[in-house]
């Protein structure tokens, strides 16, 4: 052994003695520093601090807020509707030397367990006195807030501070799923029937007046042409009694002029007239003159 | 978190000094976050959390000391041919300098465009570093990197076992699926607020969500309102993330899905169809009576017309008649006796002229009465004769 390696162990030693009397708190964190497992004393903020080398050891612990998801929770409501909660906590470390008291060596993981059943009693509680309306409605927020104010004091005690609580989900149970499904099945069934219904009754009635419509039109048409048809004929009465009326008696030759030739036209009427007519008063006549 | 990620000591490896910085961070930095990770009094502290400790530190850097000064022939320093007891200058020298080398590329870092560096002096917080080349003296500043403006996306209600079911405030049952898109507003205060940002975000946003779907009703929010609810969500969400002091900020909140639930999905289908229905029974009673006044205002056209044409041909034909009279009766009232005789005989002569005429004398008959004999005469053997002659 030189000198120079005495003096480099020499060195080394005090060098891990002075390493061992200091100790690092990072910004994220919280120191308790133990002497033999008692509490000494506690770094709260970060940096650089001293504790006697070997006999003092320091333990830390997380100083951000940590969370906490509890398990589905069926509360009973007091209209006894029964519904699935799920709440979460969000909470830090507020007092260190309290929570080591209270958890021990466990650590967070115990404090979780604590504080959830903790959440748990508390939202039994708060919400077993209120009716499910009331959770479904825009009061969940100060549900979740007298939720949480009970659950600061409770946590209080484990060094605890729950930062917020929040009901995550307020849902029926899965059994009643199927009727609630059932339920917005038949309310959709009764708008669809509606609607449908609405629409045959639409229909009906359009197709009624219009029936209506094309009937009352139709017979204004026959009216006004019966009464057009009647004016032309009392028109053609007026016509022929003026002309006829001048002299009835010349009407009646010269109608019946017209009769004659109207009437016996064609080729298979038979005429059987004897020779005294008026029409052969010169075929008799040898003198060719009528007496 | 990459913080924690990063336990590779480089120490370990004794001549692996420089190259072991290959993930383009410190490696000194990133040694002494895994030595405290590692460290084996801090059992108790919970979760273990990445510390620098002094103690880990000083342990390494002896041995790194003792292959510097000793195990030359490691290839650590990249020294010369210097035995291990003879040390001389030059081998001192060259330690000295690499050992400031080292230094000098664990305490630059360089932070790029989308991140930010949160400085820590002995633990405590000291400031943020900005894009660019930063420096961060080893071991007094430790450093954390974080991808600031880069977007994360929280999808929630998805692939879970609820698969997004949620109660409205009439209690319906409606499937929500949605995103939640996030980046650090101040990386400190995430750094240091919130042990957990990923979870916390989504139970935060999950809750949230639940709250406004809790109060409202099924069929705006099926409707019209997702905007408005998103707005409302993603308010919440930050003001919530605000009380924690988290340092996100929710950039935006997609809706995915905003469906009735699978197994009424078919009845909601049906309302709409049962609406097309509707229209669709409207439309054809609308065209059935289109169809039907239209017929009907034809034939009530057709009836009026059909009139006025009958008045037209009556009183002209009956004008014509009597225009024909007046005008025959204008000349008749001048010769009355003439005319008379003319028409009377013009009209039989056309009149006679077409029949088949018997002509029976009764003077010819022989005596009493000649009416006796027209009963006797055989009328059809007359015409049929009459018709042969033809």
């Amino acid at each position: 052994m030189t000198r120079t390696t005495v003096l480099i162990a020499f060195v080394v030693g005090i060098l891990f003695l002075a390493v061992n009397a200091v100790y690092i708190v990072d910004e994220r964190q919280k120191g308790l520093v133990l002497q033999f497992g008692q509490v000494k004393s506690v770094k709260e903020e970060p940096g650089l601090a001293f504790k006697i080398p070997f006999i003092q050891n320091v333990v830390r612990y997380d100083d951000r807020i940590q969370s906490l998801d509890t398990q589905p929770l069926e509360v009973t409501p007091l209209d006894d509707r029964r519904l699935v909660v799920d709440a979460f906590a969000r909470y830090r470390i507020s007092d260190v030397v309290q929570f080591r008291q209270a958890v021990g060596a466990g650590g967070l993981s115990q404090a979780e367990a604590r504080l959830g059943r903790i959440l748990n009693d508390e939202t039994r509680t708060v919400l077993g006195s209120v009716s499910s309306n009331t959770i479904l409605s825009a009061d969940r927020v100060s549900l979740m807030n007298q939720i949480r104010d009970a659950a600061i004091i409770q946590a209080r005690a484990i060094g605890l501070e729950v930062v917020d609580v929040r009901i995550k989900r307020a849902d029926l149970p899965e059994g009643n799923l199927e009727a609630t499904f059932q339920r917005m099945q038949a309310e959709r069934e009764r708008e669809a029937r509606d609607e449908r219904a609405r629409g045959e009754e639409a229909a009906q009635r359009v197709r009624a007046q219009a029936d209506r419509t094309s009937v009352e039109l139709v017979s204004e048409a026959q009216r006004d042409s019966d009464i057009a048809r009647g004016e032309a004929d009392a028109q053609r009465n007026a016509i022929f009694a003026e002309a006829f009326g001048r002299d009835p008696e010349f009407f009646a030759f010269y109608r019946s002029l017209r009769a004659y030739e109207e009437s016996l036209k064609g080729e298979n009427s038979t005429l059987v007239i004897s020779p005294d007519s008026e029409f052969f008063d010169y075929l008799k006549a040898d003198t060719g003159r009528v007496e | 978190m990459p913080y924690s990620n990063n336990s590779g000591g480089p120490w370990g490896g004794g001549g692996g000094n420089k190259g072991g910085g290959d993930d383009g961070r410190g490696p000194w930095g990133g040694g002494q976050n895994g030595g405290g990770n590692r460290g084996g009094n801090n059992g108790q502290g919970g979760p273990n959390k990445p510390v620098p400790d002094i103690d880990d530190i000083v342990r390494k850097g002896q041995e790194q000391l003792k292959v510097l000064m000793g195990g030359r022939g490691g290839g650590g320093g990249g020294g010369g041919g210097a035995t291990p007891e003879g040390l001389g200058r030059g081998g001192l020298v060259i330690g000295a300098l690499a050992l400031a080398g080292l230094w000098v590329f664990a305490s630059f870092y360089t932070v790029k465009p989308e991140e930010q560096s949160v400085e820590l002096f002995l633990g405590s917080f000291s400031s943020v570093g900005e894009p660019g080349l930063n420096f961060a003296p080893w071991p007094v500043v430790t450093k954390e990197i974080l991808a600031v403006t880069r977007e994360n996306s929280e999808m929630i209600g998805v692939g879970r076992g609820d698969g997004g079911l949620m109660l409205t405030g009439d209690e319906n049952i409606i499937d929500i699926d949605f995103e939640v898109v996030w980046n650090i507003s101040d990386p400190a205060r995430y750094l240091f607020n919130l042990a957990d940002p990923q979870e916390t975000i989504q139970a935060v946003s999950e809750s949230a969500m639940r709250e406004v779907i809790g109060r409202s009703e099924l069929a705006p929010i099926l409707n019209r309102d997702r905007g408005v609810i998103a707005e409302e969500v993603e308010g919440l969400i930050q003001q919530t993330l605000d009380t924690y002091d988290s340092g996100v900020r929710i950039v935006r909140l997609n809706f995915d899905k905003a469906d009735p639930p699978q197994e009424v999905i078919e009845a909601f289908l049906d309302v709409q169809r049962a609406e097309q229905d509707r229209n669709t029974l409207q439309n054809r009673a609308d065209a059935y009576a289109n169809q039907i006044l239209a017929e009907a205002r034809g034939r009530s056209a057709e009836l009026l017309e059909q009139a006025e044409a009958y008045r037209a041909q009556v009183v002209n034909e009956a004008t014509g008649e009597a225009s024909r009279f007046v005008a025959v009766f204008n000349e008749y009232t001048k010769a009355e006796e003439v005319t008379r005789k003319r028409l009377y005989l013009e009209t039989m002569e056309r009149v006679l002229g077409n029949v088949d005429k018997i002509i029976i004398d009764e003077g010819a008959t022989g005596g009493g009465g000649g009416q006796g004999v027209v009963p006797y005469l055989p009328l059809n053997e007359l015409r049929r004769s009459g018709e042969a002659n033809q």
